[in-house]
């Protein structure tokens, strides 16, 4: 059969369900805690002073161990966004029901910029440098969703 | 470098469904490689695999790419990267001196078996940027799109005006996947937005596709053909992961590994010296970004780039007479697609595309989000 | 050719089978650290990095994207290999070439696993092609007697039929796996670095239980969170920065078909014939100068996901002719203190970060060879030249890496 006539005449999907159960160290672990009291915790690197959000223990510039914590936040500016039309569901690419935005944030104190998704605001009304504050999920559940997102702040 | 390497052909196959399987696509494809050039699989020394895990959908990639390859009781290994980097490991192996010849050959078929965009969700930080949600290959590229206009005041009609241009090259391109003769910036405007500002023609096509090249030192070279094209220098280097700490606007590392590439080639000026370029972009502003890194052209000149035409065919700086990216994006062999364009130039055999009286050629190949990891070659008609 | 030597080695402090206390990352730099302390290098010092795991274990693809900052690797040239179970050798040779080829000097090998954070069923059938998927889907059993998906330490379906054939051809006898199992987890029971560490009799491999005959739970290697780091340098830095040093005098790799048991189209090759194993070693003794392996070789370290394998990869890298191993093994003559010192180490057997575990051969020739073995499994006679070994795939990878005290070239 030369390759034309062996086209594929049935497909085989086959969905592959695993599930993964990571560490996510001791650094996330903290600055998970530190969500469920709704603070932000960065890392300071003794080698540049910059802060880092979310903590990790290696500073890659510097080559220094990042050790020193410190509170960033609540509050911060846009840097850059992106209004999102689609959601990506698996790889699938979906239409979204409604746009929305996400964002790389500047935390007050912070060097890094955060991404977070900005709601409370028409797509069309976020700028860069328009300020906005975080939200934080109440009673608190011990994960990264316990910073919900941002709102504009003031 | 130490030896004198070069290419000796290349043989490619890009398809929006290529029908078959995959093992069935390299045998074909490498098959029709050895027979062009006139050799057998006894004739290579080193096969250097190319494919990724997760795309393929299994464990260790490359278990039933061997035998279909020609690697059966051959020496073999397998670089999981994007295809350029094969190719660098192949060059290294030969420059050893413990090799003469060297098959690359890289994989996907990202259209028919994984969706591409699910592979990079796996590369997102499981600690952290995974269960985020908002993160993924489209978001995190839109940024840096927009990053890059902000930054250079390059607005969107610039960016589909690039992408149009690359949509015009591939179809002078007989592998592209995808392609649009007259294509305009209005035509890639009136698709549909992803991420703003990235429309979905400004994005890479999904690509089921395979790429091979042979590699010589240069006495087998010159015994296999009569053209051999050179590799001059080459490197790599890569960023940090973080987008949030990266100035999104430029590549660091791709500016990096041109610097390393260009000092073995011997090139100091590579807007004059580089005859034609082909860039990996997945999206098209990532192409003013990587160009510019490679000092193609000056920086921030995306606007006036596709405004005057700098990167058109007939432009001071061919760019992806290919179509690039956007023509067709073979996920990990990428590279090596890029390399075997450089080759179609250079041997004369671009066709329509013929960039004319080309002589040094720059290949490059990313990985990772907004091209974190990059890699460069450069390739050239003249040995020594 | 130029001469490249290993220069220093660096472990994760332990292999055990859950690191719950660090994630990937922090993990796998633990053993950078180690590497850096055991050189007193710094990252300036390293001009290139590769790097290796099999990474659908985790479930991160790329993860040394990821991880670029843990690894010292900003701003470095950087690259990624993956060939199953051979990966740890694979990333080793991707550095020795980035030496060999006179582009760089000084170069570092990442090789790990931390597979106890990933879905069990990823690593061992994960392999297949997506035609058996389907028949999983359907309610086969992929772990019964038909000899599915195996991979370096997988699956013992297709081991079984390996050892048997072995058996068969050799003459030797199950007693003998035993014997083995129980030398090297003794061994392993003097390295701090290994993951199964306690001393273990031919009684206790006895009593356990078969899986599939001839091999028994006593036969099998352990999954382990664990990495390994290797610094390279050519020859002239190796006199600026190093105290000792082990050559890489001879590399090799080759590979088979897939071995998929009775099962897709049936299967042309005898999985305990390993083919591969004599070819990659022809290539790496004959680049080594190694004329007689059986006399040259001191030392031997096996990749070995099941007991029986250490005897048979002897025979396939012609360091005894083939039926002779295990006689040596009864002679005492693959134990420390015995002529062939196989396994000091505990092989594969008894530690297995995957990724890794093929680079923890090349690793421990080169710290015997410098004589820096931490532990109680230092061999007591001096090595000269050690051959190392990694094998992956679907039965079909092999990798060979001589060492030795000398250069090649004078």
């Amino acid at each position: 059969m030369s390759a034309q006539q062996e086209r594929i005449v049935a497909n085989a999907v086959v969905p592959l369900d695993f599930t993964y159960n990571y560490r996510v160290g001791q650094y996330v672990e903290r600055y998970i805690k530190g969500l469920g009291q709704k603070k932000i915790m960065g890392v300071k690197c003794p080698g540049d002073s910059s802060v880092v959000v979310p903590p990790r223990k290696y500073c890659g510039r510097c080559n220094a161990i990042m050790d020193e914590w410190v509170e960033v936040g609540p509050e911060g500016t846009v840097e850059n966004f992106t209004v999102g039309h689609v959601n990506l569901n698996k790889g699938a690419v979906e239409k979204a029901d409604t746009e929305y935005v996400v964002a790389l944030i500047k935390l007050d104190g912070a060097s890094s910029l955060l991404p977070g998704k900005v709601q409370g605001v028409s797509p069309t009304d976020v700028e860069v440098g328009m300020r906005v504050k975080a939200v934080f999920k109440d009673p608190a559940e011990d994960s990264l969703e316990d910073l919900s997102h941002f709102e504009p702040a003031g | 470098m130490q030896r004198d390497i070069a290419i000796v052909a290349q043989a490619q196959i890009m398809s929006d469904a290529i029908g078959i399987p995959r093992e069935r696509m390299l045998f074909d494809l490498v098959k029709g490689l050895f027979d062009s050039v006139g050799i057998t699989r006894h004739d290579i020394e080193t096969f250097v695999l190319n494919s990724n895990d997760f795309e393929v959908g299994h464990t260790i990639a490359n278990v039933f790419e061997d035998t279909p390859v020609g690697a059966y009781m051959k020496d073999e290994t397998h670089v999981e990267a994007d295809g350029l980097w094969a190719a660098q490991y192949a060059t290294m192996r030969l420059l050893s001196g413990n090799y003469d010849t060297a098959l690359v050959v890289g994989d996907s078929s990202g259209a028919s078996t994984f969706r591409p965009y699910l592979v990079m969700d796996y590369q997102l930080n499981p600690t952290h940027d995974r269960q985020l949600g908002i993160l993924n290959e489209l978001s995190t590229a839109a940024l840096q799109a927009k990053a890059y206009m902000a930054k250079y005041g390059v607005d969107e009609d610039q960016l589909n005006k690039t992408a149009a241009r690359l949509l015009r090259n591939a179809a002078l391109n007989p592998n592209a996947v995808r392609s649009k003769a007259d294509a305009t910036g209005g035509d890639v405007l009136a698709s549909d937005y992803l991420y703003e500002p990235l429309r979905e023609l400004a994005c890479y096509p999904f690509t089921d596709g395979a790429c091979a090249m042979i590699l010589a030192s240069g006495k087998r070279a010159r015994e296999l053909t009569d053209k051999p094209v050179w590799i001059k220098g080459m490197g790599n280097s890569v960023d940090t992961y973080y987008i949030g700490e990266r100035d999104l606007a430029v590549s660091g590392s791709a500016k990096a590994a041109g610097v390393r590439a260009y000092k073995l080639a011997g090139i100091t000026d590579p807007a004059k010296q580089i005859d034609v370029a082909e860039v990996s972009a997945k999206f098209a502003h990532q192409e003013p970004i990587i160009s510019e890194a490679l000092g193609l052209f000056e920086e921030g000149s995306g606007g006036k780039v596709a405004d005057e035409g700098l990167a058109d065919l007939g432009g001071s700086m061919p760019v992806c007479p290919s179509g690039g990216g956007l023509g067709g994006y073979v996920f990990t062999a990428n590279g090596l697609v890029r390399i075997a364009e450089c080759v179609r130039q250079l041997q004369g055999g671009a066709g329509k595309a013929q960039v004319s009286g080309a002589r040094t050629a720059l290949a490059h190949g990313q990985d990772g989000f907004c091209a974190q990891h990059n890699a460069v070659m450069v390739l050239s008609t003249e040995e020594g | 050719m130029r001469n490249v030597g290993i220069i220093g080695v660096g472990y994760t402090p332990v292999f055990v089978s859950k690191r719950k206390d660090v994630n990937i990352a922090e993990m796998v730099s633990e053993a950078v650290d180690a590497a850096y302390r055991n050189t007193k290098l710094t990252p300036d010092d390293i001009e290139a990095i590769t790097f290796g795991n099999m990474q659908t274990f985790e479930g991160v693809n790329m993860p040394h994207l990821w991880a670029v900052d843990h690894m010292r690797a900003l701003n470095k040239p950087y690259m990624r290999i993956a060939t199953g179970g051979t990966t740890g050798m694979s990333t080793l040779h991707s550095a020795y070439y980035h030496v060999a080829s006179g582009l760089h000097d000084v170069v570092m090998a990442i090789t790990w696993e931390k597979q106890s954070e990933g879905d069990s069923q990823v690593g061992l059938s994960g392999i297949v092609m997506p035609e058996a998927m389907v028949m999983v889907q359907h309610g086969m059993d992929l772990f019964g007697g038909k000899g599915m998906g195996a991979m370096g330490g997988g699956s013992t379906g297709a081991a079984a039929y390996q050892a048997t054939s072995y058996l068969h051809h050799s003459g030797a006898s199950p007693e003998h796996i035993d014997k083995m199992a129980a030398l090297e987890r003794s061994n392993a029971a003097l390295n701090p670095y290994a993951h199964l560490r306690k001393k273990t009799s031919v009684a206790d491999i006895q009593a356990t239980p078969f899986i599939s005959w001839p091999l028994r739970f006593g036969h099998t290697c352990p999954t382990s969170d664990g990495a390994t780091v290797v610094i390279l340098a050519s020859e002239d830095k190796v006199e600026k920065l190093a105290d000792s040093v082990a050559w890489i005098n001879g590399v090799g790799c080759a590979c088979s078909d897939p071995a998929t048991g009775n099962f897709i189209e049936g299967q042309i090759t005898d999985p305990a014939e390993q083919e591969p194993a004599k070819l990659a070693s022809a290539k790496a003794y004959a680049m080594a100068g190694i004329k007689d392996p059986a006399k040259e070789i001191d030392m031997a370290e096996m990749y070995n996901g099941f007991a029986h394998q250490s005897l048979m990869w002897l025979e396939k890298l012609r360091l005894c002719k083939e039926g002779e191993a295990h006689k040596m093994l009864d002679a005492g003559a693959l134990n420390i203190d015995g002529e062939l010192p196989t396994n000091a180490s505990g092989g594969v057997f008894s530690t297995n970060a995957i990724g890794a575990s093929a680079m923890n051969r090349p690793a421990e020739c080169a710290l015997q060879i410098m004589r820096k073995i931490e532990g109680g499994h230092q061999i007591p006679k001096k090595i000269k030249n050690a051959v190392s070994h990694g094998w992956g795939g679907m039965f079909q990878y092999v990798t060979v890496t001589v060492l030795g005290d000398e250069p090649r070239h004078g």
